[in-house]
């Protein structure tokens, strides 16, 4: 493996840890409510 | 709290109506330039010739149907999701008399031959500088509206929104580089394939930031306004959105394989284009998981039916893309019939549906009446959708046969068939495709007419009228 | 919380969406441009080529015509060796378009004498009975040649006073068959692309009368619009009496006369088919 392919890996991985890192904060299970709040309070007549 | 007197809903109103006297514009043309291609004595140079005409179809298509309505509907949602009164409404009028200039500027100097021949950045700078003033103060008055809300959390509509605003300003100032040679003539900063790729860098994520963003936004809106039932997962929302806006940026060389282009760059553009099905489905389940337990409106609710017809479309849309984007199956498919057929699937199917479900919506609470006939609705809603069907799949038909007929060698390795023998097979299938559009153009006057009908002599209705 | 701050929500939606474009779209400049890819036979444009090229883009020929040959068999035989990028440094805008509703252009410079042009621009039908191309024969009118100087000024492309004097009279159609000309021949694929005719040289089909139909379809409709119905001769010389071996006339369809404007029609027809062409005329000679 050449040094393009080793820093292709690793932007790959560093990626996908900042995708877990998203779903993570965006699932955390004490935040439930307050995430998704947006989309009772939009169905309030307006 | 009596807001619905509190909004800047006029400027709405004015928008609805141009984006659809644009929208006919451009359907019209369509259909004039399928017949061109058909029944080349259509053409009458200098002015009337398919290569000046079929840029004005685009323009008035992409910038006069679909922006025009997209700033109609951000007015109308960022308002209400923000519980504010818009920013500025004067500016907004200013908007909407700058906005039908510029559009019918476009089509003046582009049937006068002033193209800088980029796909869907053809109009010359002087009018593409009225673009950005345009997007300016059509961009200020929104964040202003948003930074002073009454709504402390945005909903995902307006992440949408906003990332159309900032999308389409730096797609739109980079691939506008460019050299002024006069008034009506520049050239391109870039030269070759720098400028193919800066070009469909632009081309395809005009896509996602002019076909893609705002229609979700429109989307997430009002197909929860229409059902009663909120969005299934507005969490499942983000995650698709940060995703979407993240991959986009990588795939417009996809529009380039086999090109001088770099490989790894038409790589990563492949890569891309396919991990790109994921944030895609993700709205895609996100609707369909919104119905549960509410499939019976897609019978009941004409508006349900628009919009997941609409969002289906945009669901084989996303994985059509992505098999095109793949190097052996372009390899086959590029440049024939297939591309129109698939481009069409996306702005006649799911752009032009939510668009038409959302006009349902807004109108009779704009004008205080009830919609004036269901039953033309339906008729509207089948003929779009028939129309938009004969003409996509003759177009992937046509599209397969002559790739087939253009790769075919025989047992020396010499070619099969002559250009013109796989042409002259494509004939039957462009006349289909003009039956497709005038019945597309059919819907239209039924749409028009109900619009028409609804605002003179509609039953008046209270105003959360539900259909 | 980014729900709730859209000024920081906007400036990481930018962020965002500037990572792929840094990568896809701003590097690449880098590696495009290297210096190992240009290729020194490559010229600017003449001012005429300029004005043809400025022609074409005004007439959006470019939503009918791709210029960029792929690396892919069929390609590369119905238009020519692919393209590289050195020979695409001096297009601004570039012209590669997007559907193939016509032929590929980014080598037709060469593969037709300028007469063919000058009549199929006028004409498109004249010379390809079913073609759907507009006809621009409105384009014999003179070409406006007040910006000419400037253009070429901005682009960096050499050019005398004189060159710029010796555009008076011309046409715009003079302009766009200059620019046709031009396209994909700077380097010279054509002579590297020859054919060679491999194997003995023998009509295979000599005295054989059952396949000149067939030979006659193939020469109607690849041969007349230059050479006649009858083999009397237009933009070609007439084949009608031609007393050159079957081999040499086998040679000349296959390989082509890039010095006479004759193209090649090897890789289009195969063997086989230039035979049964090649057969049609020396009958026709012989009768």
């Amino acid at each position: 493996m050449d040094v393009a392919s080793i820093y292709y890996l690793g932007v790959t991985f560093l990626l996908f840890a900042l995708f877990a890192v998203i779903v993570g904060r965006t699932y955390n299970r004490r935040d439930r409510e307050k995430k998704e709040a947006p989309k009772y309070r939009m169905m309030d007549e307006d | 709290m009596g807001q619905q007197e509190g909004y800047a809903d006029d400027v709405v109103k004015g928008f609805i109506i141009w984006s659809i006297v644009w929208g006919l514009v451009a359907v019209l043309l369509g259909v004039l330039i399928s017949l061109q291609l058909a029944w080349p004595q259509l053409n009458f140079p200098p002015y009337f010739t398919y290569g000046r005409l079929r840029p004005i179809h685009t323009n008035a298509g992409i910038f006069g149907w679909g922006i025009g309505s997209f700033m109609a509907f951000f007015f109308y949602i960022t308002q209400r999701l923000t519980r504010t009164r818009l920013w500025s409404p004067k500016l907004a009028r200013f908007q909407l008399c700058l906005f039908n200039v510029v559009i019918a500027l476009a089509a003046i100097t582009l049937a006068m031959g002033m193209n800088r021949s980029k796909e869907y950045a053809e109009l010359e700078w002087p009018v593409a500088l009225l673009v950005v003033v345009l997007w300016v103060i059509f961009s200020v008055n929104i964040i202003m509206t948003i930074v002073k809300r009454r709504e402390e959390q945005m909903y995902i509509s307006l992440w949408y929104i906003m990332a159309a605003l900032v999308g389409v300003a730096v797609l739109y100032l980079v691939n506008n580089v460019g050299i002024p040679i006069s008034l009506t003539k520049s050239y391109s900063a870039y030269a070759g394939a720098n400028d193919a790729n800066v070009q469909w860098w632009y081309g395809h994520n005009a896509v996602a930031m002019v076909l893609t963003a705002p229609p979700l936004a429109l989307f997430y809106y009002f197909l929860p306004k229409s059902t009663g039932v909120p969005i299934y997962s507005h969490r499942m929302g983000v995650i698709a959105f940060w995703s979407l806006i993240f991959m986009y940026l990588w795939t417009g060389a996809h529009h380039l394989l086999w090109t001088p282009v770099p490989d790894w760059v038409q790589t990563l553009a492949m890569a891309f284009s396919i991990m790109l099905i994921a944030p895609s489905w993700g709205a895609v389940f996100n609707g369909y998981f919104s119905m549960n337990g509410q499939w019976h409106q897609m019978r009941d609710n004409y508006l349900v039916k628009f919009l997941i017809f609409g969002i289906t479309f945009y669901g084989l849309q996303t994985l059509q893309g992505p098999s095109q984007a793949v190097r052996t199956f372009s390899g086959f498919i590029h440049y024939t019939d297939w591309v129109p057929g698939h481009v069409h699937m996306g702005t006649l199917g799911w752009v032009s549906l939510v668009l038409f479900a959302s006009i349902y919506y807004i109108f009779p609470r704009l004008y205080g009446r009830e919609i004036y006939s269901v039953g033309m609705v339906n008729l509207h809603f089948w003929l779009a959708v028939i129309g938009q069907l004969i003409f996509s799949i003759s177009m992937w038909i046509a599209g397969v046969q002559q790739a087939a007929m253009l790769h075919a060698t025989n047992p020396d390795g010499s070619l099969h068939y002559s250009f013109m023998e796989t042409m002259i097979e494509l004939y039957p299938y462009w006349h289909a495709r003009a039956f497709g559009g005038v019945i597309y153009f059919a819907s239209l006057l039924v749409f028009i007419y109900n619009l028409i009908k609804t605002a003179t002599s509609g039953k008046p209705a209270p105003v959360a009228a539900r259909p | 919380m980014l729900e709730k701050k859209p000024i920081i929500f906007l400036l990481l939606a930018t962020a965002t969406i500037l990572i792929g474009t840094m990568i896809t779209m701003v590097a690449p400049f880098k590696w495009i441009n290297d210096p190992k890819l240009k290729i020194a036979e490559v010229k600017p444009y003449t001012p005429l080529q300029l004005e043809g090229r400025d022609i074409y883009i005004r007439e959006g020929c470019n939503n009918c015509h791709t210029q960029t040959v792929r690396p892919l068999l069929a390609d590369v035989e119905r238009y020519g060796d692919y393209s590289k990028v050195g020979e695409f440094v001096y297009d601004q805008p570039f012209l590669w378009g997007s559907r193939r509703t016509g032929p590929d252009l980014a080598r037709i410079g060469g593969k037709y004498p300028d007469a063919w042009h000058y009549k199929h621009m006028a004409d498109p039908q004249s010379m390809v009975p079913r073609s759907n191309m507009p006809k621009y024969a409105f384009l014999q009118r003179p070409l406006d040649t007040a910006l000419t100087s400037r253009k070429m000024k901005a682009l960096h492309f050499p050019y005398t006073p004189a060159d710029i004097e010796a555009l008076k009279g011309k046409t715009e159609l003079d302009a766009m068959v200059a620019y046709m000309q031009k396209l994909g021949s700077d380097i010279p694929w054509r002579k590297a692309a020859q054919a060679a005719v491999i194997g003995e040289l023998k009509n295979p089909y000599q005295e054989d009368k059952t396949v000149l139909a067939e030979g006659k379809a193939i020469y109607d409709k690849e041969c007349a619009q230059c050479h006649g119905k009858e083999l009397q001769g237009e933009i070609g010389p007439s084949l009608a009496d031609i007393d050159k071996p079957d081999a040499e006339v086998f040679r000349i369809t296959y390989g082509g006369l890039p010095a006479g404007g004759m193209p090649a029609f090897g890789d289009a027809l195969g063997k086989d088919k230039v035979w049964k062409v090649v057969n049609y005329i020396k009958y026709h000679q012989r009768r």
